[in-house]
C-alpha cells in the first residue's frame, strides 16, 4: 500500500517533469537555434546509441564502459592509499600533527582545479583517473580519521582487560568500528568522484567517456545526443552512489551497528 | 575454569585528575586487601570514585601515589589476569554474542574448536542459549551484562572487577542475575571485587564490604558478613547488617546533599 503510493507519486513526478521538459522545447522549437529538444527524441536518441554507432563510431556503451572503469581506478587508488593513511592519522598523534597541515590546505582546493595539472603531469589517459582519485581520497580519507578518533574509548579499555596488546586493538577494535565511517566516507567519495570523471573528460581524454561524448555531441550541434548522455550520466552517477549508499546500510547491519 | 583466585593488595593508592585548572582528587590514600577468592564489594555514594579505584586496579588508570598488587606483583599494565565487567557493558557492537565471549581467547589465539566449545559452555553459564549469534543491540540490558559477565569469565581470570553490573536492570532480573553470579562464584573460584551503591546488594553477597567515603574515596568502614548463603534478606541478621551499613552510609551521603538523599532510600530499598 505505501509502496504503491510511493510509486504512484514518483511516476507523477517524472510525468510532470516530462510534460514540462515538452512543453519548454514546443515553444523552443517556434524559433532558431533549437536548444531544447523534445524528451522523446531524446529517448529515442539514447536508444539507438546502444545499437549504433556515433558519428565518431562509438556506441554508448563503449563510453559508458570507458567512464566506469576511470571511476574503478580511480577509487582503488584512493581506497588503497586513504585507508592506510587515514587510520595511522587517526592512530598516531605524530601522523597527525605531521601530515594534518597538508590535508587541510590540499583539502578545500576543488578537485576539478586539479584538471589541468593532471592532465599535464599524466597526460590525457591516466591523468583522468587522478582527477576521480583526488574527489574520493578526501572524504574517504576524513571518514576514517574520524571513525579511528570516535571509537569508544570504553572498547579500547575492554579489549585491553582482556589481553590485548596495541595490534590486536588496532586490528580487532579501532578498524571494525572504523568500516561504517570508511563506507559513508566511499558513499560520499563516489558521489564527488562522479562529477569529476565526467569533468575530466570533457576537458580531454583519450578513449572516449560519457563526458567526451557530451562535448563532442555538443560543439557538433548534435542535442539529442548531448542530452542522451546527460540522461546516462544521471542514471549512472544515481546508480553508483545509491549502490554504495546501500551497501553501506548493509555492512551496518550486518555487523551489528544499526542506521545513524 | 582453573584461574584460582589472586588477592588484591591497594596501598595508599590515590588519584587526582587535573581538568584544566582544577584538581579533583578522587581517591584518596585508599588501603585495603581483598583475600583470594573472596568476594569484597565496595559501596559508597556515585561519584565518590569508585570507578576510578576498579581502573586502577584493572591497570587502565595509572595511581598518582600508591600502589596496587595482585599476588603481591604491581599493576602497571592491564592483564588478562585481571577480568573487568563494565558498568557501561562496553560490548563489541559488530560481535555476535558468541564473538563477544570469544574475544579473549582469540586473542590467546586458542584453537577454533576450542573456542567454540568454551563459548558454548559460557553461554550456557550465563543463561544465553538461543542467543548466540544475536548481535549487542538486540539484547536487553540485563542480557547484554550476562554476555559482559561470559567475556570476563572466558578469558578465565583470576580476579573479576565488577562496575555496578547490575545498576540499569530491573530489581527481578537483579536478584536473580545475584543469585547467578554467587553460583558462578562459588564454582569458578574467583577473586571478586564488586562496585555497587546499593546496600542490599553488598549484604546479599559480600563476604566483606568496604564502605567508603564521599569524593575523595576512603576507607570508611569494613564490615563483615558472617551470614552463610544462600541469604534470606528477610532474616535479623540480615536486616541487622543492613541497617548498620546503611547508618555508615547516610552519613557519607548526607556530606553530598540533598539530591544523594534519595539515592540513599533507592539504595537502602534496592
Ligand atoms: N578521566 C577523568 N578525568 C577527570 N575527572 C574524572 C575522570 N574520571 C573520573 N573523574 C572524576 O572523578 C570522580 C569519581 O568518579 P568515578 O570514579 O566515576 O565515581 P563513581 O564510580 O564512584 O561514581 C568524579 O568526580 C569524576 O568526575
Ligand atoms: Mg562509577
Amino acid at each position: 500500500m505505501k509502496l504503491l503510493r510511493r510509486l504512484f507519486f514518483s511516476a507523477s513526478s517524472i510525468a510532470i517533469f516530462l510534460i514540462i521538459w515538452h512543453i519548454l522545447a514546443w515553444l523552443d522549437n517556434q524559433s532558431r537555434p533549437v536548444v531544447i529538444v523534445y524528451p522523446l527524441d531524446v529517448f529515442e536518441n539514447l536508444f539507438n546509441s546502444f545499437l549504433e554507432p556515433d558519428f565518431r563510431g562509438f556506441l554508448i556503451q563503449e563510453e559508458i564502459y570507458s567512464s566506469l572503469k576511470r571511476l574503478f581506478f580511480g577509487f582503488v587508488l584512493a581506497l588503497a592509499i586513504a585507508l592506510p593513511l587515514g587510520l595511522l592519522m587517526g592512530y598516531s598523534s605524530i601522523a597527525m600533527s605531521s601530515t594534518k597541515p597538508i590535508v587541510e590546505i590540499l583539502r578545500p582546493i576543488p578537485p576539478l582545479a586539479w584538471v589541468p595539472v593532471f592532465l599535464a603531469l599524466f597526460g590525457n589517459s591516466f591523468g583522468p583517473v587522478m582527477i576521480v582519485f583526488i574527489g574520493i581520497f578526501f572524504p574517504v580519507l576524513l571518514g576514517v580519521i574520524f571513525g579511528v578518533r570516535n571509537v569508544p574509548p570504553e572498547l579500547v579499555d575492554a579489549s585491553k582487560t582482556l589481553g590485548a596488546r596495541p595490534m590486536k586493538i588496532f586490528s580487532k577494535v579501532i578498524f571494525p568500528s572504523t568500516v561504517p565511517y570508511l563506507m559513508n566516507g566511499i558513499y560520499i567519495g563516489l558521489g564527488v568522484g562522479w562529477m569529476c570523471i565526467v569533468a575530466a573528460e570533457m576537458l580531454g581524454v583519450i578513449g572516449g567517456g560519457l563526458g567526451y561524448r557530451l562535448i563532442e555531441s555538443a560543439t557538433t550541434g548534435r542535442y539529442d545526443s548531448m542530452y542522451a548522455c546527460i540522461i546516462m550520466l544521471g542514471i549512472l552517477g544515481f546508480l553508483t552512489t545509491e549502490l554504495a549508499r546501500i551497501s553501506s546500510i548493509k555492512v551496518r547491519e550486518w555487523m551489528g551497528m544499526g542506521q545513524e | 575454569m582453573d584461574g584460582h583466585g589472586a588477592g588484591i593488595e591497594l596501598r595508599d593508592l590515590t588519584k587526582i585528575f587535573r581538568k584544566d585548572w582544577r584538581e579533583v582528587v578522587a581517591v584518596e590514600s585508599l588501603t585495603f586487601r581483598v583475600e583470594p577468592e573472596e568476594f569484597v564489594c565496595m559501596l559508597g555514594p556515585s561519584g565518590c570514585g569508585k570507578t576510578t579505584v576498579l581502573r586502577m586496579v584493572a591497570g587502565l588508570e595509572r595511581p598518582t601515589r600508591g600502589s596496587v598488587f595482585i599476588d603481591q606483583k604491581e599493576v602497571n599494565s592491564p592483564s588478562p589476569e585481571v577480568g573487568m565487567v563494565f558498568q557501561e557493558f562496553a560490548l563489541f557492537p559488530w560481535r555476535t554474542v558468541r564473538k563477544n565471549i570469544a574475544f579473549g581467547l582469540e586473542i590467546k589465539k586458542v584453537p577454533p574448536e576450542k573456542i567454540s566449545l568454551l563459548t558454548s559452555e559460557y553461554v550456557q553459564l550465563v543463561g544465553l542459549e538461543g542467543f548466540e549469534d544475536a548481535h549487542p543491540k538486540e539484547l536487553s540490558g540485563g542480557m547484554k551484562q550476562r554476555v559482559g559477565i561470559a567475556r570476563a569469565l572466558a578469558n578465565d581470570p583470576r580476579v573479576l572487577l565488577m562496575d555496578e553490573p547490575f545498576g540499569s536492570i530491573d530489581a527481578q532480573t537483579r536478584n536473580l542475575m545475584q543469585r547467578e553470579l554467587l553460583r558462578i562464584w562459588e564454582s569458578a573460584r574467583k577473586t571478586v571485587l564488586f562496585v555497587t551503591h546499593s546496600v542490599d546488594e553488598a549484604v546479599f553477597l559480600a563476604d566483606r564490604i568496604v564502605v567508603l567515603t564521599a569524593r575523595p574515596a576512603k576507607v570508611r568502614e569494613v564490615i563483615d558478613v558472617p551470614i552463610p548463603r544462600p541469604r534470606d534478606r528477610t532474616s535479623p541478621e540480615f536486616i541487622g547488617i543492613r541497617v548498620k551499613v546503611l547508618e555508615e552510609l547516610q552519613e557519607e551521603f548526607e556530606k553530598t546533599g540533598v539530591l544523594e538523599r534519595q539515592a540513599v532510600a533507592k539504595a537502602g530499598s534496592g
